[in-house]
């Protein structure tokens, strides 16, 4: 056999459980749902303003759901956002071109009581963290609040380190290529003190 | 070209776990990152030049959305490697073996290796998903095979 072929058996065993399909199917239901309902709120407006950054209350669809405002690459942008409960959450907006963009996440956190599911509001404040974009042109941006930044060229042995600040607060990034970033408000963190 | 989701859910499901397996070594986090990538296929309305485009495109997405999973610091699913292993059913323990010491590798060569071994990329279509140089994926290729060689021993040829 040659190396192929065996690596190709030992993977053979890999697959996933069944219930991805059903997953996928309701998700992409919620984004049509989300889709007709942006589409609504572009001809009634007002129906979708948030005050402040506060929330307001829209529709059930599977979970509480809210209308907030945040930072989604660069612009202020009306989002709708579902939460289960669980600690997960789908965030559905409108993109300038009218299509419907769709990001979702969740996590858990540890304290002494052992893990649990981040809350809404430890979610709703991860969603404000600086995001490292990485485009289909090869190009590579952060976005932080209204700040783009493009960083394609300045990574040095797959190192960036960039300042960016919000509220006259800086925060330190060290960006490592397709392979995560670290934050700081004092200093630039090491690549291998984080990943 | 577009094509549904169900159609490339059947076609792809595999491979898109297989490789984001390959980068989390978590089954349920491998489960979610297949999970978004069909959501932000359908989502993103792309179009795509060819059936090879959008192949790379999930492969892509999924590999990247792995590399989100490993950089949070709060993993959501924490079941162990050795337990998961326990529940897959090897045809031969080479495989076994095999398929574990890829998993011990460092994820640099892990993910080159299995896009080069299993996925049968190019080394230049492995650095266009990947994003790096045609050389950086040989040498992480050639550091990869040596690790293997160096671990599995008469078991990896020398062979390409």
């Amino acid at each position: 056999m040659t190396n192929k072929e065996k690596y190709k058996q030992a993977f053979l065993a890999l697959h996933p459980s069944g219930d991805i399909s059903m997953e996928v199917e309701r998700m992409a239901m919620m984004s049509r749902k989300a889709k007709l309902r942006a589409a609504a709120a572009a001809v009634t407006a007002c129906l979708l303003v948030a005050v402040g950054g506060g929330m307001a209350y829209a529709a059930d669809v599977g979970g509480i759901q809210r209308t907030v405002q945040l930072w989604i690459n660069g612009e202020m942008t009306n989002a709708e956002i579902s939460f289960d409960g669980e600690g997960n959450y789908v965030l559905s907006y409108l993109r300038e071109d009218g299509s419907v963009g769709e990001r979702g996440g969740g996590g858990v956190a540890y304290d002494k009581d052992g893990e649990r599911p981040l809350t809404e509001s430890e979610l709703l404040e991860e969603l404000n963290s600086p995001e490292v974009v990485y485009e289909d042109d090869g190009t590579v941006w952060v976005y932080y609040y209204d700040q783009k930044i493009e960083i394609t060229d300045r990574f040095e042995d797959g190192v960036c380190y960039v300042e960016i600040s919000e509220n006259g607060e800086p925060l330190y990034m060290t960006v490592k290529y397709q392979d995560g970033y670290g934050i700081s408000p004092h200093k630039y963190l090491s690549p291998e003190s984080f990943n | 070209m577009r094509r549904s989701v169900q159609e490339l859910f059947e076609e792809y499901q595999n491979n898109l776990y297989a490789a984001a397996f390959n980068v989390c070594r978590n089954a349920e986090d491998a489960k979610d990152v297949v999970q978004d990538t069909f959501i932000q296929y359908y989502s993103f309305k792309k179009e795509f030049d060819s059936e090879q485009h959008l192949r790379a495109w999930l492969m892509r997405v999924a590999i990247n959305k792995a590399k989100n999973v490993n950089r949070t610091f709060w993993r959501r699913n924490k079941r162990s490697l050795e337990d998961y292993m326990e529940t897959l059913v090897f045809e031969t323990p080479q495989s076994e073996e095999l398929f574990e010491t890829v998993m011990g590798l460092p994820e640099k060569y892990r993910i080159v290796i299995h896009l080069f071994y299993y996925e049968d990329y190019s080394v230049h279509e492995i650095g266009d998903i990947l994003k790096i140089s045609d050389s950086n994926v040989k040498v992480r290729l050639s550091r990869g095979r040596s690790l293997l060689k160096e671990r599995l021993q008469e078991e990896w040829d020398d062979d390409e």
